[in-house]
């Protein structure tokens, strides 16, 4: 199963989905292009008070930021729009693009004395074929495939502006919103709405039996 | 007496669990495979397709395989790094006999005398104390040809009744219950039902870490449109999205679906058509939930009623919709009663036998489904047929070329096989790919009977920790090295292919019992010179069962990417939807209601031991962790149990996240690390089942057994908690020590 | 900003790179003692030296005047000169580690770091003989009336005499051959590696194939010049002269446009050893959303200098800016407000 040039497949992440069982980055690891290594990112956003989790790859902004701040020159975009890991021989390790990405996508590994990020599986995207990520990833909050393909099987609407503060990044990878009418994704605004609200009905007080545990 | 010859330790370092790393080669080899394999990842029923990379007889990588219809290259974090289950330093490559003077606990020996002494100490053992002292135990990670086989190996070689398997830790409620009411012990739907499905509820399974796969489907329902309801004591990760959470108390699951019929029948949300046509003793079951109300159902599940009546009212107001459920409503003394109530939901709304329709179980072991009904569980014989029942026998005995009445009947049970073996009327054992000193209930208990055990032989291809205590260990092949079937949690029968060829000694399972079946003088029953003759030899012995092979090949499955059963001859398309036309598997073809008045687990909390323990899985371990804790990325992402509980819970205790606690029921105590998460029942503690020894929370569990199917509670047991403080961890030992 | 002529050149770095060109020329007038010992031969060689010199002078001096490399090469001096004794004691290490040995490439993957360090010796040994050769600072007499006796003479100092036919002759007189060797046979590890590793092929550019080939053609063409005169009495020896000259010059004048110009680039890594000592030893910067630190407080506000300098402004209306969260944090922030816009979070 491969896609040919002209059906443009596109890459969307949709992080609500994320069930964090770590497909992505043990896949990863299994990437051609930097094998061992895993690049995605994958966060608990509180294990404390939820199971959510969010992956993570490169959105492969169209004016790269981590590319702008970096003082070798060595971070690249190809035609395609794909930003590459920093070139080996160049990259001088010094992080600036780890602190600067608003997407807090490039790694620094250490051992290595240099920068490494997604580069979108390039071996494998090149020959039409979906990202290590995007294959496996079980709920396809990593997915992979045509805008008609994504039209025709799932809900909500592509995305690819973001806003931090002030600043407005476009990229070549999509998120889903059910609604694209509030705007580019507000990254800095309000995280006020719970999926669930009180799953173990603690506060509704409609009944607290076999839960007061004394 | 089948006691470890040497220290655990000592064992651990000279056979594991070690871990492998990386694959063969390095990753910085060079990565051009000499052939790819179309093969299924064996580490759950769902069975998803996978290229295995192959060089010079390893295997040293993966990639997705898009055109598999299951997964479509989808994979779990088990199934990416499933490759590196072989090459591993913990391989067994060589027949392995006792022997405590050894450094290693054990000495090589040939294959011959292995064998020989294998065959000897059963004729011993049966001529002083009669055929059923032998016991076996199989796994379900085999094929349909290797489960068939041993079937047919304790049946006619070893001539025992007492042969039953791991699945009797996993489906057998569900199994039980889908004959009682179905006739038919299969899931009724293919997966690819469940995206058409108008409301989806899960009910006792955490999908996102058990059948992650199974998460895309759901999505799919979801993207059109379907509503989400979950049912479990913790907020899994499917749940955190689900449009409505039903936390169940543990044990209470069957009072949750008897309030929910209460409401279907109060609120008439019924197919009279469907109930009137297709079943019968509706009215028995609606007379038993005339009294659960949902207010009294909350106060049992501790379920609000508000959520009660609002499941009721998506699930009887829906056109379509499926109810999958795992092993947190099977698990119980009752699991068969949870099942049977959760198909009474189904057949009162006419939710069977149509597109996005159904009440499935979604089978958990390799192949569950598969193993199961093609000979190795106790009272079943191939094809899913009785093995009480004349007629069966004789067609059975009339394919195998024996007099019916050297077919053994019915046999213990899994868990009462281990019991018989601690009160001594079975003196020997062979087991093959089964670990129960991690996955059986109450382990001081399991790890009493092993150390009883005259003779104990183990075919595997690790040194499990029940195979620590074996007097024989004889090295059998992995799931990449042999060929054969298995059928997945959606009755689909699919192609288990080579990849490369056991290394060192080792040798293919079957070959092993077909060796062994000559030296016990039962060879004439076991002329088989391939897997596929073995095959061709099944396809006889289910026809004409429910569970009917009769029209698969090998070829057909390859080339259809699997078939469903029944597929009663060759040309027969399968079937991958049951119950079509309202048709069921009863002899007057209708379902049958059952009802289910309700009753408290085998064990409920009190004053001694006032909080509720559950047990589950996590994504990255697989069972009792024999493959899954040997692989190095897998351990790092959970490398060891934690006890989840509510911050309300820990505040009483006075536990922080990351405390040692110990956990204490009435069999055993273990210590572990406190997490401290708001998802979880107050009331409730979860911890994951993968580890041995004093890590195993299998110490806490209880023995007790569903009347029908035999099915231990591991999910319900009553605990007390205390808070490790640091004068006691000084003297905290390692040694296992029994309640 | 950049001054740029009508041209498109920069003339800063016009002027820097014409600096470089007359110090090249003024060394080598300087160094073969008023041209006495420049090999004419050479001129070929020298213009090609004289090429390279200019053009990487001026790329040097256009890339450090990018707002990023230029805030780091100012922060790489600062932190050397802040702790001046001991960052000098320690730089000897450094380079022996971030520039000779290169083990950073060895963690990446064995072959490739033996691949990069023949290659690079092989490089480093030619350059030692032939840029002070084709400058005219070095040359070969021969001792008195001793025919095979040779004596090096760096400008008009005589330094160690040799026997020709000795081990240390021979080595005097095919030290290019076996430089020409080590960066074959790193040359050839480096193919090797791209052909059978599909990943290594698929991040392959254009530009690195064409830095093996010069590579591959420099030192295939020098050997033959040796193979001619030793085995073929040096046949077709003025051809292949000229092919070598060909490819080397071709060679110089690349250098500063592709993959090799990195040699130039990556001392800047001592600096940033520097520069990264100092952020560690410094106060750290505290995520604002989890409170952790994440960054030494020097380098987040150098970076958002730098982000500002180059046209991105990530403040938001409360004065604070973004970069001030710390990389995990903004991953989740993104996912949050994900989560938002399709249902809910938790």
């Amino acid at each position: 199963m491969k896609y040919r040039p002209n059906e443009a497949p596109v890459f969307v992440i949709d992080q609500s989905r994320c069930i964090g069982c770590e497909a992505c980055v043990q896949g990863c690891m299994e990437c051609g292009t930097h094998r061992g290594q895993s690049l995605i990112h994958l966060e608990r956003i509180d294990r404390a008070t939820t199971t959510q989790t969010a992956p993570m790859v490169c959105m492969h902004c169209e004016d790269p930021t981590c590319a702008q701040v970096c003082p070798a020159d060595a971070i690249k975009q190809d035609e395609g729009g794909i930003v590459h890991s920093a070139l080996k021989p160049r990259c001088i390790g010094c992080s600036n693009c780890v602190i600067a990405c608003p997407f807090g996508v490039p790694r620094f590994m250490a051992e290595l004395d240099q920068m490494m990020k997604c580069d979108m599986c390039i071996d494998r995207t090149s020959e039409g074929l979906k990202p290590m990520c995007a294959s496996v990833c079980p709920s396809e909050a990593l997915w992979y495939g045509t805008r008609e393909e994504f039209a025709d099987n799932r809900r909500g609407e592509l995305i690819r502006e973001f806003r931090f503060g002030r600043q407005d990044v476009r990229t070549l990878v999509y998120t889903v919103v059910d609604d694209l009418a509030p705007g580019p994704l507000d990254v800095l605004r309000g995280f006020e709405r719970s999926w669930l609200e009180d799953p173990f009905d603690l506060e509704g007080g409609a009944h607290d039996a076999g839960l007061g545990f004394s | 007496m089948s006691r470890i010859p040497i220290s655990e330790e000592e064992l651990i370092s000279r056979y594991g669990p070690h871990l492998n790393e990386e694959p063969p080669g390095g990753w910085d080899g060079g990565i051009v495979p000499d052939r790819v394999v179309q093969t299924h990842c064996c580490f759950c029923g769902q069975q998803c397709g996978i290229k295995l990379k192959v060089k010079d007889n390893e295997v040293i990588g993966f990639e997705p395989w898009y055109e598999f219809p299951f997964n479509e290259g989808k994979l779990c974090p088990k199934g990416v790094k499933r490759y590196l289950q072989g090459s591993h330093p913990d391989r067994l490559m060589h027949p392995l006999e006792r022997d405590s003077t050894s450094p290693s606990g054990f000495r090589q020996i040939s294959w011959d005398d292995a064998l020989n002494r294998v065959a000897s100490e059963v004729r011993r053992i049966q001529e002083e104390h009669g055929p059923d002292a032998f016991a076996m135990l199989s796994g379900v990670s085999l094929t349909n040809e290797k489960s068939y086989l041993v079937g047919k190996f304790a049946r006619l070689a070893l001539g025992t009744a007492n042969l039953d398997y791991n699945g009797r830790f996993c489906m057998v409620s569900a199994g039980a219950g889908n004959k009682k009411a179905l006739g038919v012990d299969r899931a009724p739907n293919p997966w690819s039902d469940i995206p058409l499905a108008d409301v989806v509820w899960v009910a006792g399974s955490n999908i996102a870490e058990t059948f992650p796969i199974t998460t895309s489907y759901i999505w799919k329902a979801r993207d059109r449109g379907a509503r989400l309801i979950v049912q479990d004591p913790r907020v899994v990760p499917l749940a955190r999205t689900a449009d409505l959470f039903l936390p169940v108390r543990p044990g209470s699951d069957s009072a949750l679906f008897g309030a929910v019929l209460h409401q279907l029948i109060r609120n008439d949300w019924l197919d009279h058509e469907f109930i009137d046509n297709h079943t019968v003793d509706f009215d028995q079951a609606a007379a038993a939930v005339a009294d659960m109300t949902p207010a009294w159902a909350a106060s049992i599940t501790g379920v609000a009623a508000a959520r009660i009546e609002e499941a009721a009212e998506l699930w009887g107001t829906s056109a379509t919709g499926m109810l999958l459920h795992a092993r947190g409503i099977e698990q119980q003394s009752k699991g068969v009663d949870n099942v049977l109530a959760a198909i009474n939901l189904g057949l009162a709304t006419g939710k069977f036998g149509k597109p996005g329709c159904g009440v499935s179980t979604i089978t958990g072991q390799g192949n569950g489904q598969g193993g199961r009904e093609q000979g190795h569980k106790c009272d079943q014989l191939p094809g899913n047929r009785d093995i009480s029942n004349p007629e069966h026998r004789e067609h059975v005995a009339g394919v195998w070329g024996c007099d019916e009445s050297e077919i053994p009947g019915k046999g213990l049970s899994a868990e009462e096989i281990i019991e018989a073996i601690h009160e001594g009327s079975i003196k020997g054992l062979l087991s093959i790919c089964f670990n129960p000193l991690v996955s059986a209930p109450d382990s001081n208990f399991t790890k009493e009977a092993l150390d009883k055990l005259e003779f104990y032989s183990v075919i595997d291809f690790f040194l499990s920790e029940s195979a620590q205590h074996a007097d024989m260990v004889l090295p059998g092949s992995l799931h990449e090295e042999d060929e054969g079937t298995a059928t997945s949690g959606e009755g689909r029968i699919i192609k288990i292919n080579a990849a490369t060829e056991p290394p060192g000694e080792a040798r293919l399972d079957w070959e092993i019992l077909v060796d062994l079946a000559e030296r016990l003088d039962r060879g004439q029953y076991f002329p088989f010179q391939s897997s596929k003759e073995i095959f061709e030899e099944l396809r006889l012995a289910s026809a004409g069962g429910t569970a009917d092979y009769r029209g698969v090949t090998w070829e057909r499955v390859e080339a259809e990417m699997g078939l469903f059963w029944p597929v009663p001859e060759e040309g027969h398309p399968g079937t991958p939807r049951l119950f079509e036309g309202g048709k069921f598997y009863h002899p007057d073809g209708k379902a049958r209601f059952h009802p289910i008045p309700f009753r408290e687990s085998a064990e409920v909390v009190d004053d001694e031991y006032p909080i509720w323990l559950t047990t589950g899985r996590v994504v990255s371990q697989y069972l009792s962790g024999t493959q899954t804790r040997r692989i190095g990325a897998l351990v790092r992402q959970y490398p060891e149990p934690l006890c989840e509980m509510h911050p309300q819970l820990a505040a009483q205790l006075g536990v922080s996240d990351g405390d040692l606690i110990t956990v204490t029921s009435r069999r055993g105590d273990m210590v572990l690390p406190a997490q401290v998460v708001a998802t979880i029942r107050p009331d409730t503690v979860f911890i994951p089942f993968h580890w041995p020894g004093r890590k195993a929370v299998n110490q806490l569990t209880n023995r007790a057994l569903d009347p029908i199917s035999r099915m231990p509670e591991f999910k319900v047991s009553a605990v007390r908690i205390d808070r490790v403080d640091d004068s006691q961890r000084a003297g905290e030992s390692s040694e296992p020590r029994p309640a | 900003m950049v001054n740029l002529g009508k041209s498109g050149l920069d003339r800063r770095a016009l002027a820097w790179g014409g600096v470089g060109v007359v110090l090249t020329l003024a060394l080598t007038f300087l160094g073969s003692d008023g041209l006495r010992w420049f090999d004419s031969a050479l001129i070929g060689y020298l213009f090609g030296l004289v090429f390279a010199v200019f053009a990487i002078t001026y790329r040097y001096s256009v890339w450090l005047r990018r707002p990023p490399t230029a805030m780091l090469n100012r922060r790489g001096w600062d932190s050397f000169r802040e702790r001046p004794s001991r960052n000098l004691l320690s730089l000897p290490a450094l380079i022996g580690s971030h520039l000779l040995v290169q083990g950073f490439i060895r963690k990446r993957s064995t072959s490739r770091w033996l691949a990069h360090q023949f290659v690079f010796w092989g490089c480093i040994l030619a350059g030692l003989i032939t840029i002070p050769l084709t400058m005219g600072w070095l040359h070969f007499q021969s001792v008195g009336q001793q025919a095979d006796r040779y004596q090096v003479y760096f400008s008009r100092v005589g330094t160690v005499s040799f026997d020709a036919a000795s081990i240390v002759g021979w080595l005097a007189f095919h030290a290019l051959d076996v430089a020409a060797v080590l960066v074959l046979i790193g040359v050839f590890i480096f193919l090797r590696r791209r052909l059978s590793d599909p990943g290594a092929l698929a991040v392959e550019r254009s530009g690195d194939f064409l830095a093996l080939a010069g590579l591959f053609a420099v030192s295939v063409t020098g050997l033959f010049l040796t193979i001619s005169s030793t085995l073929l009495e040096g046949q077709f020896y003025p051809a292949l002269n000229t092919l070598h000259a060909l490819t080397v010059i071709l060679g110089l004048m690349y250098l500063p446009f592709g993959k090799l110009f990195h040699i130039f680039q990556r001392p800047a890594n001592l600096g940033v050893a520097y520069y990264k000592q100092v952020n560690l030893d410094g106060p750290q910067a505290e995520c604002r959303r989890c409170g952790e630190p994440f960054c030494g407080i020097q380098q987040v506000t150098d970076v958002q200098l730098v982000l500002e300098q180059v046209g991105f402004d990530y403040s938001s209306e409360d004065g604070d800016n973004y970069q001030n969260t710390c990389p995990g944090c903004r991953r989740r922030q993104v996912a949050l407000a994900q989560s938002l816009r399709v249902g809910g979070f938790g």
